[in-house]
């Protein structure tokens, strides 16, 4: 194993995680709420160690980073990041106990945005930045953020970005990983600054805005409001909001097309984003038409909540602007569809990605008609290309290991005797697909705060498992990931 | 620069390999899942699945934005319509594999037709190599710089070498009658060094020394080298590499004896080759070339398809006392092992072409940028010799290079003036327009004042 190489990219990882403190630590100078301390200490400590990992070991230019490295090094990353990333909360004095602590850097960085915070009004606005900044970070991802930063670390950086991004396959934008990084991040800071101006104009001070701008960039969902979005009552808000939350959905590569000249046929060339935008318009309709009777027969007022919920809800945000718990049951389960299935391959959202669900789609369509014809033989097509059959079968397994990690989840999470099922399953679904609400106990207006140590590290490990998408997770859980060889 | 690579396989691989090394951006094109699958994972590489020589593919992979395309694959027609496509589609410069003989005739013909740039013959350029090897038996390889005027001829160390123990620096005090050469590299234990001047050599070492081709020849007339002259060679394999070596040397006077298992084939070779003696028969059955004369041949050079089968020829061979052994090997790693069983000059092909193809990728990326002439990778890769023209200027110039730090693990191995070669010792300068050739043991050097400086 490659453990100098390893432990140099953990390094920049704190290296980078220090620096993206440094804005909370001014903020934290301006406002005086107290947290100067507790971000100075967490910048301090993540920089120091950091810088010393990073330059005290030497690497041989020529070492290459193995696949199986890769996955570990992202694992690691994640959890080291997590840890470092909670000093802040912990320091503070907010979230004085590790696990919650540590939950809430999870939640942040997996763009989860479930959160165990209570009490939304003494909360110190350095750390409330930092609380954003994180799912800023945790949304494209930090690995591909150190490699957009520090080119030729190693060669084969491709690994990294490939345990890090969500999808089944690696889209690169241009020959090399260095700059893929860089065209990535500069498109997601567009967006980012695109959001915060238009929320800007619309009235938000720009500390709200920058909040709202990273959390919706990440598809995070920390507000700094106990009510989330639902705080602003502005109906130009949240649709700004819906826009942005619906966008950074897409997969990232189609905005590089858009802007190398492909304009707005790379968004309906593209098979994905049709199924995307078809998923979001069918649930738009069948929920404002289901919830009609609850809003007492007005339409627009169950359009403007439903659009705001399905954009939130499908781009695995998790901003919410009405108790949609109170909704008919069946806008309920159409709602805890859309969390399974998430967004686009290649965006900062999270779920199985519909580009895995339209292959499991197709592949079941095709074992029905096989059924009757077992000589046919026909290939399944996404984009008018054949997808070839290893990828089909990695595709299905994840779709059922996804599966089998959300039941999991659940049963361990029941050990918790307070709540009933429905909380236990869609708290683990919220947390494995990186939503943040769910219903029951955890449900759009209450949080996790009510669960216990034990609960809280199984949400912390199943967002971590979502946000990684499983396979960087389990590896770490097998024995021959620590073999030397 | 921007260049496509079409075709992964074993050319293809290395070369885009080492172009990113180079920091070009690289985007490859092969049919085969699996082979994209490998360099997508292991190459930092925009890798495209598909036909090569399929427009759309092409325009995907970007080729009208390209610097250069590279179109390797095994298939010679898909190479030619890759490149004619390429260009059609605005591609400014294209590489092209072709490897049959038959287009081989026409090859001006159709490289002005399909706008091919460069034409690579692999076995052509293999066959070439080993006629070099031939006409100087006692070198493992030879090297030429500076369009020819200057060569660096590697060869094994032997105890009875009067140069053998003595430290590089006193060589010209302890045996002033030797002619001065340069002791450019040495390789021992798989290990190359550049020999500094406290440096001594041992028995068994590969030495590289370089020099004008006068100086080299009398260098190894001194050391009582080049009296076994080759005039007969056997050939082991009927293959396309025989056929073009055949060509070269049959007019150097050399006579061949070719071995080739296919009846049709040997029929074929021996009217296209009419003074070579073609045998019908298999090379590998120790009688049948025992009769043929083995053990009377100067040299011996095994080219058949099985790389296996060309090594165990080859051993043979020089157990039977044949002075001069060439083997042929596309797919074996690990060719360190064979230098230890005494076979010095192995010969790959994919080797051969990958080092052609970079070189001109080198000098189309003087354009860009890049201040190197030209390129040449030595001992397998291990080390590289680089061409630099000295700018007027520069710090460097007019300073005697006992004066100027050079950088670790580089040597100032030529410097070349108005045609005029200097094997450089300490007094020596460099003048501003001199070529000066660098060899290193690491590559990342890419202009001359990263070599030497005040």
């Amino acid at each position: 194993m490659n453990r100098k190489l390893i432990i140099r990219v953990l390094g920049a990882i704190l290296c980078i995680e220090a620096i993206a403190m440094i804005p909370a630590l001014a903020v934290s100078f301006v406002h005086r709420d107290g947290d100067s301390m507790a971000l100075g200490v967490s910048v301090l400590l993540a920089g120091i160690i950091g810088v010393c990992l990073f330059f005290g070991v030497k690497t041989d230019k020529s070492s290459h980073l193995r696949l199986k490295e890769g996955f570990i090094i992202v694992a690691l990353g994640w959890f080291l990041l997590s840890l470092f990333g909670a000093l802040p909360f912990m320091l503070s004095g907010i979230l004085p106990r590790f696990e919650d602590a540590f939950f809430e850097a999870v939640s942040g960085f997996t763009t989860t945005g479930a959160s165990v915070v209570t009490d939304f009004d003494h909360f110190p606005r350095g750390v409330m930045l930092w609380r954003a900044t994180t799912h800023w970070i945790g949304g494209m991802g930090v690995l591909v953020l150190t490699l957009a930063l520090l080119p030729k670390l190693t060669g084969r950086t491709a690994h990294l970005v490939k345990a890090e991004s969500p999808g089944p396959s690696l889209s690169k934008l241009v020959p090399k990983t260095g700059e893929t990084a860089k065209i990535l991040y500069s498109i997601y800071g567009v967006l980012t600054a695109a959001e915060f101006i238009a929320l800007v104009l619309l009235g938000l001070s720009p500390y709200d805005a920058v909040i709202h701008a990273m959390a919706t960039a990440g598809t995070g969902g920390f507000s700094n409001y106990g009510a989330s979005i639902a705080a602003f009552q502005s109906v130009p808000v949240e649709m700004t909001v819906s826009l942005f939350m619906f966008l950074f959905g897409i997969n990232f590569a189609l905005y590089f097309k858009f802007i190398m000249g492909d304009h707005i046929k790379a968004f309906y060339r593209d098979e994905e984003f049709r199924w995307y935008f078809f998923i979001v318009v069918l649930s738009v309709v069948s929920i404002s038409l289901l919830n009609l009777g609850y809003y007492h027969g007005d339409y627009l007022t169950s359009l403007r909540y439903t659009v705001f919920t399905v954009c939130s809800t499908i781009s695995t945000t998790g901003f919410v602007v009405t108790d949609y718990s109170l909704w008919p049951v069946t806008s309920q389960m159409i709602i805890l569809l859309i969390m399974l299935i998430g967004s686009c391959a290649g965006s900062t959202a999270g779920g199985m990605k519909v580009i895995r669900i339209s292959m499991v789609f197709k592949m079941s369509r095709r074992t029905i008609r096989a059924a009757g014809h077992p000589q046919k033989v026909e290939v399944v097509r996404i984009d008018r290309k054949a997808v070839d059959e290893t990828t089909l079968s990695q595709v299905a397994q994840f779709a059922l290991m996804y599966i089998a990690v959300w039941l999991v989840g659940a049963f361990l999470l029941s050990f918790d005797g307070k709540y009933d099922l429905l909380t236990h399953l869609t708290a683990s679904l919220t947390c494995v697909s990186n939503v943040g609400p769910g219903l029951g106990a955890v449900g759009p207006v209450y949080n996790f705060a009510g669960y216990g140590i034990f609960s809280k590290l199984v949400s912390s490990l199943l967002m971590l498992f979502g946000r990684l998408e499983l396979l960087p997770m389990f590896i770490m859980f097998t024995r021959s990931a620590w073999h030397q060889y | 620069m921007r260049i496509i690579v079409i075709g992964a396989g074993k050319v293809g691989y290395a070369l885009a390999e080492h172009l990113i090394d180079e920091e070009h951006d690289v985007t490859v094109i092969d049919r085969n899942e699996d082979v994209i699958s490998r360099c997508s994972s292991s190459l930092d590489v925009l890798c495209l699945k598909g036909n090569g020589a399929n427009a759309k593919i092409l325009l995907e992979s970007g080729v009208e934005k390209a610097d250069l395309v590279i179109a390797a694959t095994e298939n010679d027609e898909t190479n030619m319509l890759a490149c004619l496509i390429s260009k059609r589609l605005g591609a400014p410069y294209t590489i092209c594999r072709i490897r049959d003989p038959e287009f081989n005739e026409s090859q001006m013909l159709l490289q002005n037709e399909l706008g091919i740039d460069v034409a690579i013959n692999p076995e052509r350029a293999t066959a070439l190599e080993i006629s070099r090897l031939l006409r100087y038996p006692f070198a493992g390889s030879i090297e030429s710089f500076a369009k020819g005027q200057v060569e660096m001829v590697e060869f094994r160390a032997s105890e009875k070498d009067p140069f053998i123990g003595i430290p590089v620096k006193k060589l010209s005090e302890d045996i002033p009658s030797m002619p001065k050469v340069l002791y450019a590299m040495a390789e021992r234990n798989n290990q190359v060094m550049i020999p500094t001047g406290d440096f001594v050599f041992m028995p068994g070492d590969r030495v590289f020394v370089s020099g004008d081709m006068l100086k080299i020849t009398e260098y190894f007339r001194f050391l009582g080298r080049n009296r076994q002259k080759v005039r007969s060679v056997m050939i082991l394999g009927g293959g396309r590499i025989s056929y073009y070596l055949s060509r070269f040397i049959v007019p150097m006077g050399i006579h061949v004896t070719l071995f080739e298992m296919n009846q049709e084939k040997a029929r074929a070779l021996s009217e296209l080759l009419p003074k070579v003696d073609v045998i019908w028969g298999d090379g590998t059955d120790e009688d049948l070339i025992e009769e043929q004369g083995l053990s009377q041949m100067d040299a011996f050079i095994s080219l058949s398809n099985r790389d296996e089968e060309n090594l165990i020829s080859g051993l043979h061979a020089s157990r039977c006392g044949v002075p001069k052994v060439i083997v042929k090997n596309s797919r074996l790693t690990h060719l360190d092992i064979l230098s230890d069983l005494g076979l010095d000059s192995v010969i790959s092909p994919q080797f051969i072409t990958t080092s052609t193809i970079l070189r001109y990728v080198r000098a189309r990326g003087n354009r860009y940028g890049t201040k190197i002439e030209r390129l040449y990778r030595l001992v397998d890769g291990k080390a590289e010799a680089m061409e630099f023209i000295a700018v007027k200027g520069e710090p460097y110039i007019g300073i005697p290079l006992k004066d100027l730090v050079i950088r670790k693990g580089t040597l100032v191995a030529v410097i070349v003036r108005q045609n005029k070669v200097i094997v450089p010792f300490g007094n020596d300068h460099i003048e501003a327009g001199d070529h000066v050739v660098i060899i290193s043991c690491e590559s990342g050097v890419s202009d001359l004042n990263e070599v030497v400086y005040r």
